[in-house]
């Protein structure tokens, strides 16, 4: 056990943890954060992404010990920005959610996207994307709804 | 219970190194996976863990002379952006994974890992990589087709780790670049191929190619690569299926979930057939 | 660059209004807030207090005798659970109840669930699991075509005259292998035991199927069982008839302990040890006459149910429903037969026997063209069913069949004519191919009538909202938004006035289950019909209640034992183009673009139906071409999410997709059936494009680049 210290949806946190344990454990089950989500264990399907950094990272993958010092947001701490908003609005207004299940990872892969380029062609979503599995929709509304968020939210990313 | 270290230097990291007999934890992203357990409860490792992934010192891209020098801890993304790297190493690591990958794996884990179908790996041998290792104390710099042995397995020895990747800064005039997985991204490769060829006074001068994912380890013949040099097109032509079937021989790929030996060698064969014709056409 | 487009307005509306003479009009989904901030609970999410953990232990042998089991030592609070603490029936009561709780002397696949362990710890589960020592006694495993558990045939006209004589015969034996749901979400169940009464909670299609199953192997009465649907990550029949298995378990468990169990699955229990879409080897032999037409044909399907029966019989009986296609072949001699072999059994799956036959029926039918030198368009056309025709039951097809429009529809948008002709020059590995498919709307010949027997409820409450009381489950197909557009479109009310939660059997009656394509058509209908009641009724501050139940239209007349007569009151219809190219040296195949146009009546909102299009028609791709599932010794050689390949983001094609408006008049607002059908044409339409960019006839599926290299390479000797 060790004392992992980091910075959780804006907030700093310490746990007393074995370092190898998987950082969507710690998630789900020590912050009780469930809005990631666990879909596959290996890093293939995107259900357990949150940012690290800013940038797009399969927690599934991530051992906590790797995430000292680190700012880490969840879907249910990113949920609350104006970014966030934008994201939401457009993938309700394009109806590119189903089941919901791989959402929270498709908002995150979204988010880390603009993040980085605000501006993204439809090949470049698609790239973004390629780690998110969605076995519902076929994808098509949902990088139509990418295309969505980066056009209204101009000036926040 | 085992123990994890986190070190906060690479000197500190190197002084638990020599302590004990540890497993190395890079980005995690093989690692995390290969010793998985049930959600919920702690990976399955059998020795203490030492996290390097973290280390500021191993963590560079620099060039010097006509090599450049990766720090083991460089990520894959890191790699992707930087000005420095050649375009064909860019192209396999942009296919080989998915961002949620790429932002945490790094180089040296890649490597580390040494699986038959690492899609980095082709392109490494090409560029002459070479290892640096370090442990024990001492420092040595191993060419990657002696580091790596056989499928996940290479000469790093108890209490040494890779320390930095050493490529030759070549520019080739020409690359080829294939990978074939079940999907078009973010699949693990059933055959990979990179390939660079360059030219002076329109004659081959460099021309070298790797196949991955086709033998227990990469498959790269300087012998062949030399046979090529300083042939036109007329000369490529007349060697071409020698070449071919010298390479035939290397290639020994097997059946699994993924696909059939028949399938990889025909692919083999077809992609140098295609690099070949890259070569000969003078533009 | 690739452009998406969408024939209708897909920009949904935020005013939740809907008028009954717009109901296709797409508006935003009523759930989507909770689903893309992370905030709604799915199984697995849900904190249960005091709930212990379980895992199964599972047989690693395909075919033994269980010899002896030997526990470690089981510390306080721990719990084995087996065949021994189920109190009722330890059968899964399916439509074929073969299916153990827990097995008992013998184990039939890999995998099979032979106990439980539960407790607090999931480290300590572990470690009993582990110490858990199986002593079996080998038997003879069944891996190929070999015993024959389920026949039926059937008859139309008078097969057998039209191939006796010297006929011209032409024969087609056609191939598909294994395909996994990989709902995002694993399956996932929570068992309560409280005061003599069982609760199970989960992610699941049908919770009556559910609850008559643990009434069954708890033997309790069926007002001490009570089933709640969570919501539900994906599903596509793979939560249809599994949950029902877990669900008894997790009831026997929490009876057993006192105390609540939580079985949530990982990703690779999941692919190893649930249902799959059954493998299939289909065979066909073609009468031909003087004028180059189809007499007669002969039909057999085989069908691989793995260990346990189950529902295979019912999948069995779409797929030799649908030998004839959309094409009218007069006469037909029909047969089929589910053989079990030890793997995994086979269950539920999107289109249920129809994508099977729709691949190996579409290619039959374009082969025997190939052969009889015919142009293949001409040949098709000559054959399609038209309204009157008889189906390939002897039942009828009475509403108009407008695939003569949508053929001509999808050729224009797709440039189908002038490709086609393109594509086929030697050495030109694109291709483009087109498919015809119907799919039947709701359960098989009598099933609505004989055992659904669906009930529907609408409570209206004193504030004046609307309680829509069925039991169909919102598993992302929409079902939320369009039921409830259905009942607001009829009252006038707004959207959001109309209130639809996720079922509960205790406050909902059994509407039946969340299948075969009949939520809209069916359930939909008799909210429709509960809806003018109420509206008739209707008083403002008021509570009332009016209640709705199934009978069959009276045209439909089917007969269980011969299968002859309306296998089904509606049908709908779809075409499909793809076009693909092949890499030469690779053999890998590019889809490059997706067409398809539909009718399915009407469209209760376009936008969900587009969506279940462009899901749908991904999946049948895929299960074309890239979706590879193969067994060994009865052990699945692709067992995670690595192996197993589904389409990501950069392997999805464009999708052009054209609603037709054909109302049914059975139908809420003219609707039919439109969840499986977007499935169904999409393999055989991938393969003739492959077909038509390598020249070679595609008798299997998937068509992967090592199947599409032995095609090529083959010919050269």
């Amino acid at each position: 056990m060790t004392e992992i210290k980091f910075v959780l949806n804006g907030e700093n946190v310490t746990i007393d943890v074995d370092p190898t344990k998987r950082l969507l454990d710690v998630l789900r089950e020590d912050f009780g954060l469930t809005g990631v989500k666990e879909g596959c264990g290996e890093g293939e399907c995107g259900a357990c992404s949150v940012l690290v950094d800013n940038e797009i990272v399969s927690s599934c993958l991530m051992p906590v010990g790797n995430a000292i010092g680190k700012d880490i947001v969840t879907i249910d701490g990113f949920s609350k920005t104006e970014r966030y908003r934008v994201i939401h609005g457009a993938y309700e207004d394009e109806g590119a959610v189903q089941c919901g299940f791989c959402i929270p990872g498709m908002v995150i892969a979204t988010e880390s996207l603009l993040n980085k380029n605000p501006n993204p062609t439809e090949e470049e979503i698609r790239d973004a994307l390629s780690g998110n599995l969605c076995r519902c929709t076929g994808y098509n509304m949902i990088v139509t709804a990418v295309l969505r968020a980066a056009e209204r939210g101009r000036g926040l990313w | 219970m085992v123990r994890s270290f986190i070190p906060g230097t690479y000197e500190e990291a190197l002084g638990l190194l020599d302590e004990n007999k540890m497993i190395l934890m890079a980005g995690g992203t093989d690692l995390m996976v290969k010793k998985r357990n049930w959600a919920g409860l702690s990976p399955l490792f059998d020795r203490d863990v030492l996290f390097i992934s973290e280390l500021a010192e191993l963590k560079y891209i620099r060039k010097s002379g006509g090599f450049l020098h990766i720090g083991s801890m460089t990520t894959l993304e890191d790699i992707l952006v930087h000005k420095q790297i050649p375009e064909i190493l860019k192209v396999a690591v942009r296919l080989m994974a998915s961002p949620g990958i790429r932002h945490i794996a790094t180089i040296g884990g890649n490597i580390g890992n040494a699986s038959p179908a690492g899609d980095s790996l082709p392109v490494l041998y090409i560029l002459d990589a070479k290892i640096v290792i370090d442990g024990k104390g001492t420092e040595r710099m191993v060419p990657i087709e002696e580091f790596i042995v056989g499928p996940g397995k290479t000469v790093l020895a108890d209490r040494e780790m890779i320390k930095e990747i050493v490529i030759n800064d070549v520019r080739f005039d020409k690359l080829h670049y294939c990978k074939i997985g079940g999907r078009k991204s973010d699949a693990i490769s059933k055959v990979s191929f990179a390939g660079g060829i360059s030219y002076r006074k329109g004659r081959i001068e460099e021309f070298r190619c790797a196949f991955g994912a086709v033998a227990p380890t990469v498959v790269r013949s300087r012998s062949l690569e030399a046979s090529m040099k300083g042939l036109g097109t007329e000369g490529i032509e007349s060697v071409r299926n020698e070449v071919k079937h010298g390479y035939n021989e290397l290639i020994r790929p097997i059946d699994d979930q993924r696909s059939t030996a028949v399938y990889r060698k025909k692919v083999c064969m077809n992609i140098l057939d295609e690099f070949f014709d890259k070569a000969g056409d003078s533009k | 660059m690739r452009t998406l487009y969408f024939k209708m307005s897909r920009r949904g509306i935020v005013l939740k209004e809907v008028s009954m003479n717009d109901i296709s009009r797409p508006i935003n989904k009523l759930d989507t807030y909770g689903k893309t901030s992370g905030s709604i609970e799915y199984i697995g999410d849900m904190k249960v207090e005091g709930a212990l953990h379980a895992r199964t232990l599972r047989s690693t042998m395909a075919r033994a005798r269980i010899r002896e089991i030997r526990f470690p030592e089981i510390p306080d609070g721990y719990y084995i659970i087996d065949r021994n603490d189920v109190p009722g029936r330890n059968r899964v009561k399916i439509i074929f109840d073969d299916m153990p709780v827990f097995a008992e002397e013998e184990v039939r696949y890999i995998g099979e669930p032979i106990l439980m362990v539960v407790g607090e710890d999931r480290g300590v589960i572990r470690e009993i699991v582990e110490g858990i020592k199986v002593e079996y006694e080998p038997l003879v495993p069944e891996f190929d075509y070999v015993k024959s558990v389920v026949h039926y045939d059937y008859e139309k006209g008078n097969a057998d005259e039209y191939f006796a004589g010297d006929k011209r015969i032409v024969n087609g034996e056609y191939r598909t292998g294994y395909q996994e749901h990989i709902y995002l979400e694993p399956q996932g169940i929570i068992g309560i035991f409280e005061d003599g009464k069982s609760t199970v909670i989960g992610s699941m299609q049908c919770p009556y199927y559910i609850k008559n199953a643990v009434v069954q192997a708890m033997g309790l009465e069926p007002d001490k069982v009570r089933i709640q649907q969570a919501a539900t990550g994906g599903a596509f029949g793979g939560k249809e008839e599994f949950p029902s298995l877990i669900g008894c378990q997790v009831a026997v468990a929490s009876m057993k302990t006192g105390r609540p169990v939580r079985l949530i699955y990982d990703r690779v229990e999941d692919i190893e040890s649930t249902t799959k879409r059954h493998p299939s080897l289909i065979k066909f032999q073609a009468a031909i006459d003087g004028d180059n037409n189809i007499s007669a044909m002969r039909v057999h399907v085989s069908l691989d149910s793995g260990a346990y029966i189950g529902l295979s019989g019912v999948v069995l009986q779409r797929a030799m429903i649908a030998a004839s296609g959309v094409y009218t072949i007069d006469n037909l001699s029909v047969s089929g037969d589910v053989y079990e072999t030890n793997t995994v059994p086979n269950g539920a799956f999107r289109g249920f026997g129809a994508p099977q036959m729709f691949f190996a029926i579409e290619m039959f039918i374009n082969h025997i063209a190939k052969e009889l030198g015919e142009d293949n368009l001409a040949f098709r056309k000559r054959h399609l069913a038209r309204q009157g025709d008889a189906t390939s039951t002897g039942g009828k097809f009475r509403d108009p069949i407008i695939m003569n429009e949508m053929i001509e529809k999808v050729m224009e948008i797709s440039g189908y004519r002038e490709k086609v002709m393109e594509y086929s020059k030697p050495g030109d590995f694109r291709g483009i191919g087109m498919s015809w498919f119907l799919h039947g709307c709701g359960f098989t010949g009598s099933g609505e009538q004989k055992h659904i027997k669906g009930v529907v409820r609408l409570q209206k409450n004193k504030d004046d909202t609307v309680t829509v009381l069925a039991a169909n489950t919102e598993m992302g197909q929409g079902a939320f938004t369009t039921l409830r557009k259905i009942a607001a479109g009829i009252l006038e009310i707004p959207v959001d006035r109309v209130i639809y939660n996720n079922p509960d059997t205790d406050l909902v009656p059994d509407s039946g289950p969340t299948v075969a394509s009949r939520t809209i058509m069916v359930v939909g209908g008799l909210i429709a019909r509960a809806a003018l009641k109420l509206k008739e009724q209707w008083i403002d501050g008021k509570e009332i209640l009016v209640e709705e139940r199934y009978r069959q239209p009276d045209y439909v007349e089917w007969d269980d034992e011969t299968l002859t007569g309306d296998a089904y009151p509606a049908y709908s219809w779809g075409v499909n183009v793809a076009e693909v190219e092949v890499d030469r040296a690779t053999y890998e195949v590019t889809v490059k673009k997706l067409w398809g146009v539909y009718d399915v009546g009407k469209a209760i909102d376009e936008r969900i139906i587009i969506g279940q299009i462009e899901g749908g028609l991904l999946q049948g791709v895929a299960y074309g071409t890239i979706e590879v599932m193969d067994a060994k010794d009865g052990k699945l050689r692709q067992r995670n999410v690595t192996d197993y390949i589904i389409p990501t983001a950069c392997d999805s094609a464009p999708v052009e997709s054209v609603i037709m408006d054909n109302p049914f008049p059975l139908g809420p607002y003219g609707a039919k059936g439109a969840g499986e059908l977007p499935l169904v044409g999409g393999a055989p339409a991938v393969a003739l494009a492959i077909e038509n960019a390598i020249d070679r006839n595609v008798m299997k599926i998937p068509a992967t680049p090592e199947y599409i290299m032995e095609l090529l390479e083959n010919d050269r000797d």
